[in-house]
């Protein structure tokens, strides 16, 4: 009996203090917010391609399958509207539409799109500013804040945003090689 | 004389309750008279083949008994369960990353799930009550441990593979030792 009782003890800390820890975390400041920033041997126009064009987009952001735009008249500035069609590995290969309405068309430093999960599960917006550092180079930065419409995903917050904030890392990496390796074949 | 470690311990391990002391008993009387004939080498090598040989056999005896149906239950409820359902909450996680991601898992999941794991397997390890018991208990969670990795959708690094079917059993083995010691 005695045991039994520990086990259960063990179980409930193994279920229970990870879900209090998961809600206090939920409420900081920063929750659902991500960034990422790299430095790229290119000018800011340059890099400004690579965000705002669609097929560009693609060869740096993993696991974005196609970008089609809703409004073939209206691709680029303020108010377009383009679609990002993902391929959701871990929902069996399955392609999810991401919803991205540009809200900040600044070029080439800034800009700004509200993304929205098609099915409801989240949304927010994602600001990419690029600053001219001189002698060709530029800093990226992204700034990523996301809500979570979905109150198992709300709570899952604390553990989503960090690995979609490594993901962006790792997407900005790319990125880097894939423009720094274009600059020198040229 | 003793009969190799690693030969007895499988036996144990394989055969079922029942039959692990009468088998081990004669292959250890066997074992002492060809070690007195033909030496302590020639005896552990013929008891290791006869262990080996007998592995399939013990293992179906067991399972038409019952015992080994019941223990891999348990280890499944126990060690493969709680990993699958991790992993299905991975899965969740990389799920909802707004631009997705892969099935490559970050290194702090695979600790919770290492830890989870050892934490399950000792739980079954209390609850074995004799050392033949604890020892397939420990292998019905590397087992069960296996299974659930191998069910997975995350991609598995050998490492990890390996630490999370180790632990499972040592962990088992370690919280039967401490019960019994107490």
């Amino acid at each position: 009996m005695k045991w039994l009782k520990r086990i259960a003890i063990l179980l409930a800390v193994l279920i229970f203090v990870p879900l209090i820890v998961l809600l206090a975390m939920g409420h900081r400041a920063n929750a659902g917010r991500g960034d990422a920033a790299i430095e790229i041997n290119t000018s800011p126009e340059h890099l400004w391609t690579w965000i705002d064009d669609g097929d560009k987009l693609k060869q740096w952001v993993s696991w974005l399958v196609e970008v089609k735009y809703p409004d073939p008249q209206k691709t680029h500035g303020a108010g377009a509207k383009r679609v990002l069609v993902m391929r959701d590995e871990n929902n069996g290969g399955m392609l999810m539409s991401i919803a991205g309405t540009c809200s900040e068309y600044a070029p080439p430093t800034r800009m700004t799109i509200h993304l929205s999960d098609t099915e409801g599960m989240f949304d927010g917006d994602e600001t990419y500013q690029l600053v001219d550092l001189g002698s060709g180079r530029t800093r990226m930065e992204i700034h990523g804040r996301f809500h979570y419409s979905q109150w198992f995903a709300n709570l899952m917050e604390p553990l989503i945003t960090p690995q979609a904030e490594k993901k962006m890392a790792m997407d900005v990496a790319h990125l880097k090689t894939l423009v720094e390796s274009q600059a020198a074949v040229r | 004389m003793k009969p190799p470690a690693v030969a007895r311990l499988l036996l144990i391990a394989m055969a079922g309750e029942h039959q692990a002391e009468f088998v081990a008993g004669d292959l250890h009387e066997e074992f002492l008279l060809l070690c007195a004939a033909r030496g302590r080498q020639a005896g552990s090598r013929w008891y290791r083949s006869q262990v080996l040989r007998s592995v399939a056999m013990l293992l179906a005896l067991r399972f038409r008994s019952g015992e080994a149906l019941h223990l891999m239950a348990a280890a499944i409820l126990a060690v493969a369960m709680p990993l699958l359902l991790l992993d299905r909450l991975w899965r969740f996680v990389y799920s909802n990353i707004p631009l997705k991601d892969g099935l490559q898992r970050a290194p702090e999941f695979r600790i919770v799930n290492l830890v989870c794991v050892c934490a399950c397997a000792a739980v079954c390890g209390s609850l074995a009550h004799t050392v033949h018991r604890a020892v397939g208990v420990a292998v019905a969670c590397a087992v069960a441990a296996t299974f659930a990795l191998w069910l997975g959708s995350s991609i598995t690094p050998i490492l990890y593979a390996g630490a999370v079917i180790l632990a499972a059993p040592v962990s088992s083995l370690i919280t039967f030792a401490w019960r019994k010691s107490r």
